[in-house]
């Protein structure tokens, strides 16, 4: 039968169909095609027409195939949508409509099927579920739900996400008058009330942070935002997002809390505290370290190093200690150190630095923190050197009872002795020998009470004046007064001192401290050798170093070093030998706050070295 | 070692050697008296008279405060001198010092010689009853 439609008109009406439409036979092969259809299937390179279905869809699904099969039964109306893989393999979607096919006397004589490429459609389709998808998980994972107000109908249509931060029921229907009512009285709804207007009579968008309460009472943070909607040119709504932001708003304001917290602490504790990276750079300072550091505000020193801070020896010694406590993860704790700033002022500190770690367990720099213990160190020196004074007064006093235990009583003890041998004494001649001693004793205490007297004065002298003495001068003058006994002894005095050092000193205690150090010199002369004094002087420290060289007998100072100035030491078998000279010159030393330095060697000479206060 | 009656006397005070040699005499009339003005010049000659074997005295009177070298410094040295027996030392110092009185105790733990201390003046009975007793 099919043979027997002809073909021409028929044909050619087919071929111009705009769908791509082909009919087919009871056997399922192609008896006309159009030419839209032909461009489709005609890939194949062979003819379409007289192809079965199979022939140019081999991979046709069988659901196809049971449905033109049904299309025979005389099923119609059946639509569907397929995927099918081109040339390229690429993906193409068809939509088909299948219909029997009727002659005049409404015998199926076959199938009639109609194809549309939705390509297009489905990827469009498919990638707006995906986005909704997408966008519903984000708006749950986020808190963010969303509204649609149409104006026309004074509708308002809440999200479930919207519903959910509400916490009010899913068949909650709001109205804009009590969505407004849900935002807190006072700023908040406020705020939306005017953003809403605003944006209806401006258009106006709108993002505000506010408070708003739920269904439940809650008090909640929220991001509200909405737009106006236009169709043609005129306002038809408004649509927006109301973000649930409580939780990130609390923890900000918790972690703005404990900032602001710790600060406070850091800024005001009375220690100087900072923060350095890798580099040795601060990175936080608190007041006292500005303060410290003399600036106002700790932008002036973040980001700078100790070497831009302080002179480079002082930065290098800092540096060393940082990489130490950042090289070995170990804190330094309580170290003295001293700082010199730039200006040169010093502060003692105890400070620690301690190593500070990430997440991770790096370090990533350090804390420091620093007492300033000036004061308190200031109050220990002062305190030693009360000490110091103290345990020196205290050796006077001992010496003092010394003298007055051994030195007087043994004058005494002579009396007492020779008293009792004269009462005992017969022989005239023997007894006036005895009162001889007992006059030679007699002028013995009177000496030794003259220099008692002597020593309190010196030490009874509260004040003394201190004026600025030329030392080569002094030296001439004390040479002056020696002439007649250095002359006697042939002695040779050399005074190499400069003219032009000056030191504080008392005139009369500088007289006496040069002659018994000259007499000295020339008293324990060397018996092979005429005596010989060098005086010379020089700056040393901040002092000024007195030495007097001679070329005598020398001390033995491991033995008598300890007593060397200490009163009624006598080294030497000398009849002069009083022991009392260097007492004297050693507490007049000492008096003007100088100090005095021993060097001898036996047979070869004794050097004083006297440091004096420099004048200038 | 063979002792004679020999005293000997280190002080540098030319009148105590007097007195207590004065004191001394009736007693002991055929004493033999020796004096040194200070530790060293009497440690020399102890030493010496060790080396060759002479007499040594029979009794020491020490001062302790003397130039040069003092009681304590000549006690150091004399105790470490090879003497077995045991020698009379008695310390005559006008010190009250109690420094010296521990100090007398110290040396009397470290010597086999016997050491006593006395404190100036000294009574002339009382320095006859120290030297007869040894």
């Amino acid at each position: 039968m099919i043979r027997d439609i002809p073909s021409g008109i028929h044909t050619y009406l087919v071929r111009q169909l705009p769908v791509p439409t082909a009919f087919f036979n009871r056997q399922l092969e192609v008896v006309y095609a159009s030419d839209s259809w032909i461009a489709i299937f005609g890939s194949l390179g062979k003819s379409v027409l007289g192809s079965t279905v199979k022939e140019l869809a081999p991979n046709a699904p069988k659901r196809w195939m049971d449905i033109l099969e049904n299309c025979l039964e005389g099923v119609t109306g059946q639509k569907g949508t397929e995927r099918v893989f081109g040339p390229d393999n690429q993906e193409i979607w068809y939509e088909y409509a299948n219909s029997p096919w009727f002659d005049e006397n409404e015998n199926i004589i076959g199938a009639i099927v109609q194809v549309t490429d939705v390509t297009q459609r489905v990827r469009k389709e498919l990638e707006y579920e995906k986005t909704r998808i997408l966008l519903e998980a984000n708006a749950e994972l986020a808190l963010i739900g969303s509204w649609e107000y149409d104006v026309e109908r004074d509708s308002l249509k809440w999200s479930d996400m919207t519903r959910q931060i509400h916490e009010v029921p899913l068949h909650y229907t709001p109205t804009l008058e009590s969505a407004i009512h849900f935002y807190k009285e006072g700023y908040s709804r406020n705020t939306i009330t005017q953003k809403v207007y605003l944006a209806i009579d401006t258009g106006q968008s709108w993002s505000e942070k506010l408070q708003l309460i739920t269904a439940e009472g809650r008090e909640i943070w929220v991001v509200a935002s909405g737009k106006p909607l236009y169709k043609g040119g005129k306002y038809i709504g408004l649509v927006g997002t109301l973000q649930d932001v409580t939780e990130i708003t609390l923890s900000e304001q918790k972690i703005t809390e404990s900032e602001r917290l710790l600060s406070t602490v850091v800024d005001n504790l009375p220690l100087n505290v900072y923060i350095k990276d890798l580099e040795s750079r601060k990175t936080l300072v608190n007041k006292s370290e500005c303060a410290y550091m003399g600036v106002t505000e700790p932008s002036e020193l973040i980001g700078k190093s100790d070497f831009d801070l302080y002179d480079a020896r002082m930065a290098q010694v800092s540096r060393d200690e940082d990489l130490y406590v950042m090289n070995n993860g170990k804190s330094i704790l309580g170290k003295e150190t001293l700082s010199v700033r730039k200006d040169g002022s010093t502060t003692y500190f105890l400070s620690s630095k301690i190593p500070l770690l990430d997440a991770s367990n790096q370090i990533y720099g350090l804390l420091g923190v620093s007492l300033d213990i000036t004061d308190l160190k200031n109050k220990e020196n002062e305190l030693r050197d009360l000490i110091d004074v103290t345990s020196r007064q205290n050796a006077k006093l001992l010496n003092f009872a010394h003298i007055v235990s051994h030195n007087l009583r043994s004058h005494s003890a002579n009396f007492s002795m020779l008293l009792e041998l004269l009462a005992a004494e017969e022989d005239p001649e023997e007894a006036r020998r005895i009162v001889r001693m007992l006059t030679g004793a007699s002028d013995n205490l009177m000496e030794a009470l003259e220099n008692l007297q002597e020593v309190v004065a010196l030490n009874a002298s509260t004040e003394i004046r201190m004026t600025p003495v030329n030392l080569r001068g002094a030296v001439s003058r004390a040479e002056d007064q020696l002439a007649a006994f250095l002359g006697a002894n042939q002695a040779c005095l050399h005074n190499d001192i400069p003219a032009e050092l000056t030191i504080t000193a008392v005139p009369a205690y500088m007289e006496n401290i040069l002659e018994n150090f000259i007499t000295n010199a020339v008293k324990y002369r060397h018996p092979e050798r005429t005596p010989e004094i060098r005086l010379s002087a020089r700056k040393a420290g901040g002092k000024i170093e007195l030495s007097i060289a001679d070329n005598g007998l020398g001390i033995d100072l491991d033995m008598y070093g300890d007593k060397l100035f200490g009163m009624y030491k006598t080294f030497h078998k000398h009849p002069d030998a009083k022991g009392i000279g260097l007492y004297i010159v050693k507490n007049q030393i000492e008096a003007m706050q100088a100090k005095i330095l021993t060097c001898s060697e036996v047979d070869q000479g004794t050097t004083f070295k006297i440091y004096f206060n420099d004048a200038v | 070692m063979m002792q004679f009656d020999s005293i000997c006397v280190i002080d540098d005070d030319p009148i105590v050697v007097f007195g207590i040699r004065k004191m001394l005499q009736g007693a002991f009339p055929d004493a033999t008296f020796t004096s040194y003005e200070n530790g060293k010049v009497a440690l020399d000659h102890l030493s010496a008279a060790v080396a060759s074997a002479s007499p040594l005295p029979r009794h020491i009177l020490l001062d302790i405060n003397m130039p040069i070298m003092d009681g304590w410094q000549f006690l150091d040295a004399f105790i470490r001198l090879p003497i077995t027996e045991p020698m009379d030392i008695t310390i005559i110092t006008s010190s009250i010092d109690p420094a010296d009185l521990q100090q007398w105790e110290t040396f009397r733990g470290l010597t086999h010689h016997r050491l006593e201390f006395r404190n100036k003046p000294i009574k002339k009975e009382d320095l006859i009853a120290i030297v007869r007793a040894a």
